[in-house]
């Protein structure tokens, strides 16, 4: 037994050298080629995403997996960009920020891609930020919160800034007369520091804050929150959530038979919010991006082509319509692949392009980047929109 | 090779010469994989490693925690969390570097394991487990509530590590930064359960009441596993918060602490290199699966490697409880070709033919024949309604053998058990030596210089006949968890423990069984390994409850004589015995229990003569043997 | 007051679940000192089964019995495969197999049918107003139809011969043995019960509380730390665990924080295992050694 342990030792050694000699010739290979400022040109451009696929955030991180498919897909038909092949690489972050994290970790290590996007969340979002930060990878969230691009260099975002979002809603609140405000808000990433924003942007209007709830973004029971809320007797309440949170917690609203007018987010753009709030949601108020209302749009709109053609194709290949998530995705999709056309692969040269962007027309809106304002949306971007007979539908007075 | 005689496998509190080199093997066999691993993966394979590593610090405390204390956490993630937050918080918001941060991170931890583990180490089993996911729970919400930790968002913004002006910014550097950390912690696993620690948690799994009754504190060592279990997640937490560069409440979740768990049981729980192997199959196998699964099943999104996950944990835990480590061993075994086991034969127990009288185990300071040693006043034990023992009262002295007899029910076992701590009496008290020792635990009642054996035997199964008794030398050696781990200190202690143990097992004529596992034994043998065992403590009194019950006559001779010897030695022995004869022929008084009250008191003679014991013995079924012997010896 | 009434009926509908799922716990316990990690699970795909069937276009009366049934033979399927093929059963190889089967359960139902939450349509829908507190028709529908399963479970334990073998079984194996009750068919029946029960509790949540394939772990927990409160061993323990817990934590949802909701339900659990391990509602046992 000894002697075949020292045979296999030596054999294990012997091997172990001249892999390491392999090893070693394989990543001179790879520094040479990544270290170097210029890109190589060859080889399929790797567009990587990170999405809620499953979780809490999973009705956004489904949907938006679907468009950007539908994307890739034509792309791919299109012959790719430049004759290159564009591979794109999900991963499922499970809804948490360590997921996230993990999965950013991968791609930006392993996969070596030139170009992320996602999270669906702010919270996983937040999580990836420092990674693109520190290997000096472009990246586009597709979430709302705005310190997602507070002062970043490397990353972007396509979803509505939820400054412009309360911006919208106070205008609103405004024009309605209402001062106090009772909020529900997401205990994640969505929902930090949106009482602080309110009140910050309703000062102006005289408009406050007067009672904040929280609740988990898989909560199933809102009792509770609500009645506080009921309690609190402000003249309007928000519920800031994602469904099927943000649906859940309307129904328990109207359940409790609260007379007080509710608002919404802009997080509750989907089919599965209609479908978990049910009659609950009629007469809510919410600023979503036009997508969901594309048919009633007036044909003058500068967005209302894109937006038909991809509800048609997005219809056609999945049996139902897109969501405002799959509109986020859309649009970090087109600004990647945009980018991606016109500098190829070097992460600098992304992001300075990405950066400049100026009157892009997306599904969210009309994207106008600056280095201050990586998120490129005006409120204009959002319409007021309600719920009549389960359809969205535009509120007529649109405050502006 | 072949006709080598083999012994069993090694385990945990097994302590011949081949276990230690066993586990050695098995960790230089995942060392040398470790290493290489970097030299010939990919680099996914190595991000997966990276992750495979970090797991398997947190999941190697729970194999120590399982294997050792024989306790169940559902919660080791919770630990993880606090190491890996302590860290965050240092690093992030008061700028400390790395290192001295994370030293700092562990203490914290094991403070708040030590804090944790006090109240719910009292509970055992299923309760223990589900207290323990609770407390995970907990952690999660804590942190999720409080804006210091920054919420559901948790912290980021926590740096790769450097040192010496180099940064561990790739997996590979990552890894190979990782590898150290991870040997240096199965190194010191592997000491300590090669320790006196280890050995006692051991005997503590087998037979709580035998360990304690050797002097092992079992509470005090479960904490102190416990808390080590804990410093291990956390220095798991600590490398996965700086590898992540974020952290947040998910981090004490439960399918954490789950994920934990299996790759401890994958591994083989109580193996100590079997959680670093479990960490890297449950990490590849997550990896691999998440991969395989959607090309399998088109449309499948999400965590679906979870199924693979359960499908594992059960089938192992039916067909190969032991782990991979089971798998290992038994090729092994079968490579080094089966030889018979050593003699199995019924031996008879043959000590050198000795006078009765000539003294054994006599050592200085012990005290002199005749020093009153035990003293028992109005010990009282009622069962609801039931008085078991009433009022009973028995000094006894160094020097002499004591036996309590009676009939079946007549409470002898449940006075021992109060006398040794096991029980607590409803009223009376118990001094050994000068200590007030009843009610507290039978560790205390060692302490004190007094042991027990047990009618039904209590044998630690696990371990081999040297491994028993060597538990028994538990008081007489001294070094602690720390010194086992850095194993110098501890290891001359160890030889001169097992020389010593080598050699009682020698007097009794167990020399040839030592390496032997007691669960192999014969019955008889069985019993004198408890004896030597007990033994082993060097004891001033003996407690021992019905020693001649299942032994063929020669051996009762023998161990008659043995005792006779002991009591020339200066020991004093109590014993219960429902062999009458045998207990008239070998004591110096006799104390008789009928329905808990003592009835007799005295020399055989007297006692023999009682008519209060005669009616005792004669009043039960007159088949009774015991009845007839009484009748028998009181009429000659 | 009407504040502390909503809360308060709130807390015992939910209350009234975990009472169910507590029971399951409880059953398999009693015979064979598991604790079935897989007790959430169950409710949860009897939730998801009966949302597909409803989706297929069965009644939804059908769709119940059918997740009922086949959430009942499951639990059967379970104690054949995992459980009885166990010849030493310990508290590590208990947990640990159980917790197999609830995450591969989990994982099974993600796959079949995929991430998303969705509600069971409600027995009766909509609700009405009595005094200022709202209530469901569906919420009455858990109160009633967990009390009748409970009593009926309460009743077979207490009054049948079937039921009181089982019993039997749980605190003198030997002398069940003795009487010819057989331990594996004894176990058999619990897990029985326990899918049944459990798959009720689900169907009955899941139009309020919805159910996705996560749903289990939070349920089970629950169901657990309820069954622990009535001692683990008490059908009636149980049940006043469950409400007990419903309405503590509606209640600290209510009037200190939302978030400290789960926190509360462990902290209750640990101060019990620790200060009365027999439960609160549970005579006090004298320790065993």
């Amino acid at each position: 037994m000894g002697r075949r342990t020292a045979t296999t030792r030596t054999a294990a050694l012997l091997a172990a050298m001249t892999l390491s000699l392999a090893a070693c010739a394989e990543s001179d290979d790879g520094g040479g080629g990544g270290g170097g400022g210029s890109a190589e040109e060859t080889g399929p451009i790797k567009i990587g995403a990170v999405l809620d696929i499953t979780g809490a955030g999973a009705s956004l991180g489904v949907p938006e997996r679907q468009a950007l498919e539908l994307l890739a897909g034509q792309l791919e038909e299109e012959g790719g960009i430049d004759g290159r092949e564009v591979e794109l690489i999900i991963e499922d972050n499970q809804s948490t920020e360590d997921g996230a994290a993990k999965a950013m970790n991968k791609l930006v290590n392993e996969d070596e891609v030139d170009i992320v996007l996602g999270a669906s969340r702010t919270g996983p979002s937040l999580a990836m930020r420092p990674i693109a930060e520190s290997t000096e990878t472009p990246m586009i969230s597709l979430a709302a919160n705005q310190a997602i691009v507070e002062g970043s260099e490397w990353v972007f975002k396509t979803a509505q800034n939820d400054r412009v979002v309360i911006e919208r809603m106070i205008d609103y609140m405004a024009e309605q007369g209402w001062s106090t405000i009772g909020l529900a808000r997401d205990a994640s990433g969505f929902g930090e520091g949106v009482a602080e924003m309110f009140d910050e942007i309703g000062a102006e209007q005289g408009i406050s804050v007067v009672a904040t709830e929280k609740f988990a973004p898989d909560a199933t029971d809102f009792t509770a929150q609500m009645v506080n809320l009921r309690n609190a007797g402000a003249d309007v309440n928000v519920i800031w959530g994602i469904p099927p949170a943000a649906g859940l917690a309307q129904r328990a609203y109207d359940q409790l038979g609260i007379e007080t007018p509710v608002m919404q987010s802009h997080g509750i753009g989907n089919q599965v919010f209609l479908d978990t709030a049910g009659d609950a949601a009629e007469g809510m108020v919410a600023p979503l991006g036009r997508l969901v209302v594309a048919e009633q749009l007036p044909d003058d709109d500068p967005q209302k082509e894109i937006i038909t053609t991809f509800i048609d194709d997005y219809t056609a290949e999945f049996g139902a319509g897109p969501s405002t998530f799959s509109g986020h995705a859309y649009d970090a999709w087109q600004l990647a692949v945009d980018a991606l056309r016109e500098e190829g692969t070097d992460p600098q040269a992304i992001r300075d392009h990405l950066e400049s962007v100026t009157d892009f027309t997306g599904i969210s809106g009309v994207f106008t980047m600056t280095p201050e304002d990586h998120a490129g949306l005006s409120k204009e971007a959002l319409a007021l929109v309600t719920v009549e007979n389960g359809q969205w539908q535009l509120v007529p007075d649109q405050g502006d | 090779m072949a006709g080598r005689p083999v012994r069993r496998l090694p385990r945990i509190g097994a302590h011949s010469r081949r276990s230690r080199r066993g586990d050695v093997i098995g960790i230089a066999v995942v060392a040398l994989l470790m290493l290489a691993l970097p030299l010939i993966a990919s680099s996914s394979v190595i991000n997966v490693g990276v992750y495979a590593l970090i797991y398997a610090l947190a999941a190697l405390g729970l194999s120590l925690l399982m294997g050792l204390a024989g306790q169940v956490s559902l919660g080791q993630a919770g630990f993880f969390a606090i190491g890996a937050y302590t860290q965050a918080v240092l690093v992030t918001k008061y700028e400390w570097s790395g290192l001295p941060a994370s030293v700092l991170a562990v203490a914290v931890t094991m403070l708040a394991a030590l804090l944790v583990g006090l109240p719910l180490l009292r509970l055992r089993g299923h309760y223990l487990a589900l207290a323990t996911l609770g407390f995970g729970v907990i952690v999660t919400v804590l942190a999720t509530e409080s804006d210091f930790l920054g919420a559901t968002s948790g912290i980021y913004g926590i740096t790769k590590p450097e040192m010496n002006g180099r940064t561990y910014n790739s997996p590979t550097e990552y890894y190979l930064l990782l590898v150290p950390v991870v040997l240096l912690g199965l190194w010191l696993a592997r000491n300590i359960v090669e320790s006196r620690i280890g050995r006692a948690l051991g005997a503590v799994n087998d037979s709580e009441v035998a360990a304690e009754s050797l002097g092992v504190d079992a509470f005090r060592l479960r904490v102190q596993v416990f808390v080590l279990s804990a410093a291990y997640a956390s220095v798991a937490g600590t490398a996965f918060a700086h590898w992540l560069g974020v952290i947040n409440p998910n981090a004490a979740n439960f399918p954490l602490s789950v994920k934990f768990l299996l790759m401890a049981v994958l591994g083989g729980v109580g193996s100590v290199y079997g959680a670093v192997v479990g960490a890297f199959a449950v990490e590849g196998l997550d990896d691999g699966l998440r991969r395989l699964i959607p090309e399998l099943l088109p449309g499948a999104v999400g965590e679906v490697q979870l199924i693979g996950f359960g499908i594992l944990l059960t089938t192992i835990m039916i067909f190969l409880p032991g782990g991979l480590h089971q798998l290992w061993t038994g090729a092994r075994r079968r490579m080094a070709g089966s030889a018979p086991e050593p003699g199995d034969d019924e031996e008879e127990i043959h000590l050198e033919p000795v006078a009765d009288d000539v003294p054994l185990l006599a050592r200085e300071g012990r005290p002199a024949a005749g020093t009153p040693l035990l003293e028992v006043r109005g010990l009282t034990k009622r069962f609801g309604g039931v008085t078991a023992v009433d009022d009973f009262d028995l000094t006894v002295s160094a020097g002499e053998i004591v036996a309590l007899i009676g009939p079946n029910g007549a409470g002898k076992t449940t006075a021992f058990n109060m006398i040794s701590g096991a029980v607590t009496p409803t009223a009376g008290e118990v001094t050994m030596a000068g200590t007030r020792v009843e009610g507290r635990k039978p560790h205390v009642f060692a302490r004190a210089g007094a042991t027990r054996t047990f009618q039904n035997l209590q044998i630690f199964t696990s371990a081999t006949v040297l491994g028993n008794v060597m538990v028994g030398r538990h008081l007489r050696s001294r070094s602690g968890m720390l010194g086992a781990a850095l194993v110098l200190p501890a290891r001359r202690e160890e030889r001169a423990v097992e020389e010593s143990a080598r050699e009682l097992l020698d007097l009794l004529g167990l020399g040839e069984d030592a390496d032997r596992l007691a669960a192999d034994l014969p019955f008889g043998r069985q019993r004198l390994v408890e004896i030597a065992r007990a033994l082993a403590l060097d004891p001033d009194l003996l407690l021992l409850d019905e020693p001649m019950a299942g032994l063929s006559g020669t051996e009762r001779r023998e161990l008659a004589r043995l005792l006779r010897r002991l009591r020339a030695g200066g020991m004093a022995i109590v014993l219960v015995e429902h062999d009458v004869e045998a207990v008239l022929a070998l004591a110096d008084r006799v104390a008789v229990l009928e329905d808990g009250v003592r009835i007799a008191l005295g020399t055989p003679d007297e006692v023999r003569h009682d008519p209060a014991v005669v009616a005792a013995y004669l009043g039960v079924e007159p088949e009774d043997g015991a009845a007839a012997a009484v009748a028998e010896a009181g009429a000659p | 007051m009407t504040d502390l009434l909503q809360l308060l009926f709130a807390g015992l509908s939910q209350g009234a679940v975990y009472a169910l799922v507590a029971i399951g716990f409880v059953a398999i316990f009693t015979v064979s000192g598991v604790i079935n990690l897989a007790q959430g699970e169950f409710a949860a795909l009897a939730g998801l089964v009966a949302i597909s069937a409803v989706g297929s276009g069965l009644p939804l009366l059908a769709a119940v019995v059918l997740a009922v049934v086949s959430v009942a033979l499951v639990a059967v399927i379970m104690e054949r495969l995992v459980i009885f093929p166990v010849k030493r059963m310990t508290t590590l190889v208990s947990l640990i197999l159980t917790l197999g089967v609830s995450t591969g359960l989990k994982a099974l139902m993600l796959l079949v049918y995929g991430p998303n939450a969705e509600g069971l349509t409600p027995l009766t829908p909509g609700g009405f107003s009595v005094a200022g507190v709202s209530i469901r028709y569906q919420e009455l529908w858990i109160l009633l139809i967990a009390g009748i399963v409970s009593l009926a479970v309460y009743w077979f334990y207490e009054r049948t011969l079937a039921g009181k073998s089982l019993r039997a079984c749980a605190e003198q194996p030997v002398a069940a043995r003795l009487v010819g009750i057989s331990l594996t068919k004894a176990s058999l029946i619990s897990f029985l019960i326990a899918g049944t029960v459990g798959a009720i509790a689900g169907v009955l949540a899941s139009p309020i509380f919805f159910t996705s394939w996560e749903s289990g772990l939070t349920l089970g927990l629950k169901g657990f730390v309820a069954a622990t409160l009535g001692g683990l061993i008490s059908v009636r323990g149980a049940v006043l665990g469950g409400l007990l817990l419903g309405v503590l934590e509606t209640l600290t949802a209510g009037y200190i924080s939302t978030g400290l909701r789960d926190a509360v339900a462990f902290l209750l659990l640990i101060i019990v295992l620790v200060a009365r391990p027999a439960g609160i509602f549970g005579r006090s046992a004298e320790a065993r050694v």
